[in-house]
């Protein structure tokens, strides 16, 4: 391949990239239309663990208590006079921070999304130490004590 | 021989920090005291009480706002929860004690997601003259972050929430925890 036709290719890969993440960006960032109240109810409920599940959220149980905060949300949502996180700090004054499927970034909570990001950095740092020391112990290049010895042998032998 | 390199012990120092962090949580978990209490937590302790506007089984209005200067025990029950009727006889040693104190609480049981009839008949044959608030659609439950029946709440004549028993109810707790709470905010 000649190096024009390896340029040419490496550009349509680079405007490839460059297309499929403008879409991307533009899918996820694009503006829906205003919410109904049904959408708002659905995306709060869908924040709250049923209090007597494990591990479902209160919009998909069908336990009698997540019912009965589902309820609450629509008639808070329906009443207008709070917003969605109103919503949702309202239930968890009543069923404490359990009730929330996503943590708080404050308080002790924060630390639910900050260690693992510490870990993923700490881990990250430590295999970028050992895999340079790895190459600088790997550099094929013998000391001057290393081709001394050699040179003394390879003399003794001669 | 060739001539050895200096490698700085990296994994005995890893080793050794893992090791550190190991003991510090066992620690921590070994030091973890089980709450003594047969009382249980909630973020509504001490706050004023949630609104509670709705109807007794006899279909006449019931404001919790409209209680205060009284002590207020709220019961979350259902007819068909079996430890809501294990207990049922210390609601009804609870009510009979109130009446010979100076200033008697007013016990109401709230209905969690029963039907009224099968309320009514539970009481017929059970006992306890008591009013039954309905809880419609577990709006009541909701405001007071009831999950699971049996719950007992005690508010006290300001209307602040002053104690929260989950479960199911031990022989006397609930006389024993009204007179603490008499003494301790006066009744």
């Amino acid at each position: 391949m000649s190096t024009s036709n390896k340029l040419n290719n490496k550009y349509s890969w680079i405007f490839m990239a460059a297309i499929a993440s403008a879409l991307l960006l533009f899918g996820g960032l694009r503006d829906s239309g205003p919410r109904s109240q049904q959408d708002r109810i659905d995306a709060i409920t869908s924040q709250l663990a049923c209090p007597t599940c494990q591990g479902e959220s209160v919009y998909v149980s069908r336990a009698s208590a997540a019912e009965a905060i589902r309820a609450e949300v629509a008639r808070q949502v329906g009443s207008g006079l709070r917003t969605d996180d109103e919503t949702i700090a309202y239930i968890e004054q009543r069923f404490g921070s359990k009730v929330l499927l996503l943590p708080r970034s404050t308080g002790i909570d924060s630390l639910v999304w900050a260690l693992p990001i510490a870990a993923l950095i700490c881990g990250a740092a430590a295999l970028g130490v050992v895999f340079r020391k790895w190459r600088t112990a790997d550099d094929g290049d013998p000391s001057a004590d290393d081709s001394a010895l050699v040179d003394a042998a390879m003399a003794s032998d001669s | 021989m060739l001539s050895e390199k200096k490698v700085k012990p990296v994994a005995p120092i890893a080793a050794t920090v893992v090791g550190i962090v190991l003991v510090c949580l066992l620690w921590v978990l070994v030091g973890a005291k089980p709450n003594p209490s047969d009382n249980a937590d909630s973020p509504l302790l001490g706050q004023p009480a949630p609104a509670v506007v709705t109807t007794t089984l006899e279909d006449k209005p019931f404001d919790l706002s409209r209680r205060k200067g009284s002590w207020v025990v709220f019961n979350f029950f259902n007819s068909t929860c079996v430890p809501c009727r294990i207990e049922h006889p210390e609601l009804l040693t609870f009510a009979q004690n109130q009446l010979s104190t100076d200033n008697p609480a007013e016990l109401y049981t709230v209905i969690n997601d029963d039907d009224d009839t099968a309320v009514l008949a539970f009481f017929a044959e059970n006992k306890g003259d008591w009013q039954k608030i309905r809880d419609n659609d577990g709006a009541i439950a909701v405001g007071f972050g009831v999950a699971k029946v049996p719950e007992t709440w005690i508010i006290d004549p300001n209307g602040y929430v002053r104690l929260r028993i989950a479960g199911q109810l031990s022989e006397g707790l609930l006389d024993e925890q009204m007179s603490i709470l008499k003494v301790q905010f006066g009744s």
